[in-house]
């Protein structure tokens, strides 16, 4: 019986087929079936209709879409114009020579992003509770005047989401940061200060310099991050499916979320993931645009 | 041997290999579980004050019905509809009976109608005499294109539950008050307590989407009308929400937000913040009188005060009903059951004595139970003064957009109150234009949202 040997050419696309097969299953058909999906209205994966691009172009004129991407863009520019300044001081803090503590602080600072988003969610959902909630109840008795009801949850959406992700990300960001900050070159900065720099010119003309391209990293991340933000408002605002009072906040995601998943329209939820990828791309384009020339 | 063994064990790092052998102990173990078969009629709720009761009720059918047992499971709220919702679209597995609420049941309708995934039951429902039986409005929630997909479970008017301790103290006959101008007017003076502290007439706050539902309601606007056609926009609607957001903001402002379900919330009312809350039977018999026992013989129930003289007096909050999976092999046995559990007049009277809820049947409006005495409302016949409002309860429909509109309907009431609030106006025929601008909006939003379905437009 002749035996069949494998030609040599067979070999590379051997050594490939479980990342090509992962690939496909994972990747390439649920992207093409996403295509095909985004050009019908469903009702559930067993029910379709072709529609062309109507999904499309009602997402122009769509009110909840826009909202959805109002909410979406505060909360990633409030977390970035929040979270960066506290991460980049907090690893300062940690990265000051002769710091006692520094491994337990490091600990302190980073184990919040250890919890996950659903249980901080949960907590969050009645640190900002009326009365009894720590936030109002610490409020009032330190400032007699603030309102123990004062509504954070019901009338001040994306600041209150914003201070919860600060809570759970500054740490995270600041690992970045002070890995970044103990490669700055110390002869820079000990030549600065013999050239009279004080402390401020030293961070501004030596450290910032330094530390950009990480600075950059986090941005990104930070930026990709909160546009996929789904758990934290979903959770707290779990009676109404994550949009909270008057829809102030529904996220980008959160709206895919409900209208594929919670109503069946798989179609349009793949139209706004489409987008919602599409925007995704924008900001990466934007930041190398941004970036370019720097390297990490 | 020993080296072969020695560099294998090598390969990886001993963390690794702890990580790998609990992955295949728990492997194993989930595996070696064994779960028993379902036998008989699957049949899941998502309350679990229901559950104490059905378990009772089960058990008895069992005992009658050996031929077709029945398996109850409590699910929880979300898990029940997602999993409900799953079963509709792909086929995966579901209980044959399910009891679910209002709010979940939304996204089943707004497919094709003969893609619904329960059993319609209007030929059993008209065959078995239960059409004219029922409180009509108990199946609004239930009805999709003409079609009864559920049984309806109750009623569920809304009265007021006030704190007769300080209202009766303070020589307020609450049977001289109609409207709601009138309750404002009457208990105006108990507004500061004696230590100079504010107090608040009625719960409620213009982000609460439940309590603007219920007096909507109340008051004759309505989200849609029968034929499931949005109608936010109309003159009634913005004179309504022009008046409701004076009761939250500026210098007449009357309520103070109270959430029902967390103790929180109950404390306003346990210290005297506030005097009054909007209750249906469901959270009387099942909330109130187990989670604040501290105010027994404190309370009394009114009907609603109206919104004009000769008004409507009640509204409705919530709402359950039983329904038969389309996929289930056993639908008579199921509608046997579900018979059995939801209309007979025994399981009318425990629905009462265990949760408080009053039967949508009418014929059941007779039983002795609903005329005892309730301690812990001063011995009013708390079973009595729901039924007194039974039959005006509001119609609700139910359009797959129930929830869209309501939030969107909502969000025209925090602008308006928002607005009220930063131009310091607080007339309320002065807001009425800012309100119509709103449902305006509010109500292409919702227009537009159900024109894109290519299934109910067919």
């Amino acid at each position: 019986m002749k035996s069949v040997r494998p030609h040599p050419s067979w070999a590379p696309w051997f050594f490939l087929s479980p990342f090509l097969l992962l690939f496909a299953t994972f990747f390439a058909w649920p992207l093409l079936r996403a295509g095909a999906l985004s050009l019908e209205q469903t009702f559930g994966p067993g029910v379709g209709v072709f529609i062309g691009l109507r999904n499309f172009t009602f997402i122009l004129r769509d009110p909840l879409f826009w909202t959805a991407l109002r909410n979406t863009v505060w909360y990633a520019l409030g977390s970035l114009v929040v979270q960066m300044p506290v991460a980049l001081a907090l690893a300062l803090m940690l990265n000051r020579p002769g710091l006692r503590g520094r491994g337990f602080l490091r600990l302190v600072f980073f184990s919040p992003c250890l919890i996950g988003l659903v249980f901080t969610a949960i907590l969050f959902a009645l640190i900002f509770d009326k009365q009894t909630g720590l936030i109002n109840y610490s409020l009032h008795a330190i400032f007699h005047r603030w309102d123990p009801d004062f509504p954070w949850l019901d009338e001040h959406v994306m600041p209150s989401l914003i201070l919860a992700a600060l809570w759970l990300y500054a740490g995270f960001n600041m690992i970045y940061f002070l890995a970044a900050l103990q490669n700055v070159p110390q002869e820079q900065a000990e030549a600065a200060a013999i050239d009279g720099a004080g402390a401020w010119g030293r961070f501004w003309h030596v450290t910032l310099p330094s530390i950009r391209p990480v600075a950059a990293f986090v941005v990104l991340l930070s930026v990709a991050g909160s546009v996929q933000l789904f758990e934290l408002p979903y959770i707290i605002y779990l009676r109404s499916f994550g949009s909270g009072p008057d829809n102030r906040a529904l996220t980008i995601v959160t709206y895919l979320y409900n209208t594929g998943f919670v109503t069946g329209d798989l179609g349009y939820a793949s139209a706004i993931g489409w987008v919602l990828a599409l925007l995704l791309v924008a900001v990466v384009v934007l930041h190398r645009w941004l970036s370019r020339g720097e390297e990490l | 041997m020993r080296s072969a063994l020695k560099r294998f064990f090598s390969t990886l790092s001993p963390a690794a290999w702890m990580i790998a052998g609990l992955a295949l102990a728990s492997s194993a173990g989930m595996a070696l579980i064994r779960v028993p078969p379902e036998r008989g009629i699957q049949f899941w709720t998502f309350s679990e004050e229901h559950m104490a009761y059905y378990r009772k009720a089960v058990a008895e059918w069992n005992h009658l019905h050996p031929g077709k047992t029945v398996q109850v499971t409590l699910v929880s709220g979300n898990s029940l509809q997602q999993r409900m919702m799953s079963a509709f679209f792909s086929g995966t597995p579901l209980a044959d009976v399910l009891e679910v609420e209002r709010t979940m049941i939304g996204p089943a309708f707004s497919g094709p109608v003969d893609k619904v995934g329960f059993d319609d039951l209007t030929p059993r429902l008209r065959t078995a005499g239960l059409i004219g039986g029922i409180n009509p409005p108990s199946f609004g929630p239930w009805t999709s294109r003409g079609h009864i997909f559920g049984i309806p479970h109750d009623v569920h008017p809304v009265l007021l539950a006030y704190r007769s301790d300080l209202v009766e103290a303070a020589g307020i006959d609450v049977s001289k008050i109609e409207t709601w101008d009138d309750y404002f007017r009457a208990l105006a003076p108990l507004m500061t307590d004696a230590t100079g502290a504010r107090r608040y007439l009625v719960n409620g706050w213009y982000t609460d989407p439940y309590t603007c539902e219920i007096l909507l309601l109340e008051s004759g606007g309505a989200l849609f009308d029968r034929s499931e056609r949005p109608t936010l926009n109309t003159p009634f609607n913005a004179r309504f929400i022009a008046k409701l957001a004076t009761w939250y903001v500026g210098p007449h402002r009357v309520a103070h937000s109270m959430d029902y379900f967390t103790a929180s919330g109950h404390q306003f009312l346990v210290q005297g913040q506030l005097l009054a809350v909007m209750v249906p039977d469901w959270y009387v018999g099942m909330k109130l009188k187990s989670e604040i026992p501290t105010l027994a013989g404190k309370m009394k129930l009114m009907p609603l005060p109206a919104w004009e003289p000769g008004g409507r007096r009640t509204s409705a909050w919530g709402g359950s009903m039983l329904g038969i999976a389309r996929s289930s092999k056993l639908q008579e046995a199921d509608w046997d059951f579900a018979q059995f559990l939801y209309l007979s007049r025994e399981n009318a009277e425990n629905l009462f004595r265990n949760d408080g809820i009053v039967s949508p049947i009418r014929a059941n409006w007779s039983d002795p139970v609903y005329e005892k005495p309730d301690p812990y409302f001063c011995g009013q016949r708390v079973g009595r003064i729901f039924i007194s409002q039974a039959t005006h309860v509001p119609w609700r429909t139910s359009s797959p957009y129930n929830d869209e509109a309501l939030t969107a309907f909502d969000g025209c009431l925090i602008r308006v109150a928002e607005y009220a609030e930063g131009a310091g106006q607080y007339d309320p025929a002065a807001l009425v234009p800012k309100a119509e601008q709103m449902l305006d909006a509010a109500q292409q939003e919702i227009v537009n949202e159900i024109g894109r379905n290519v299934f109910l437009s067919k």
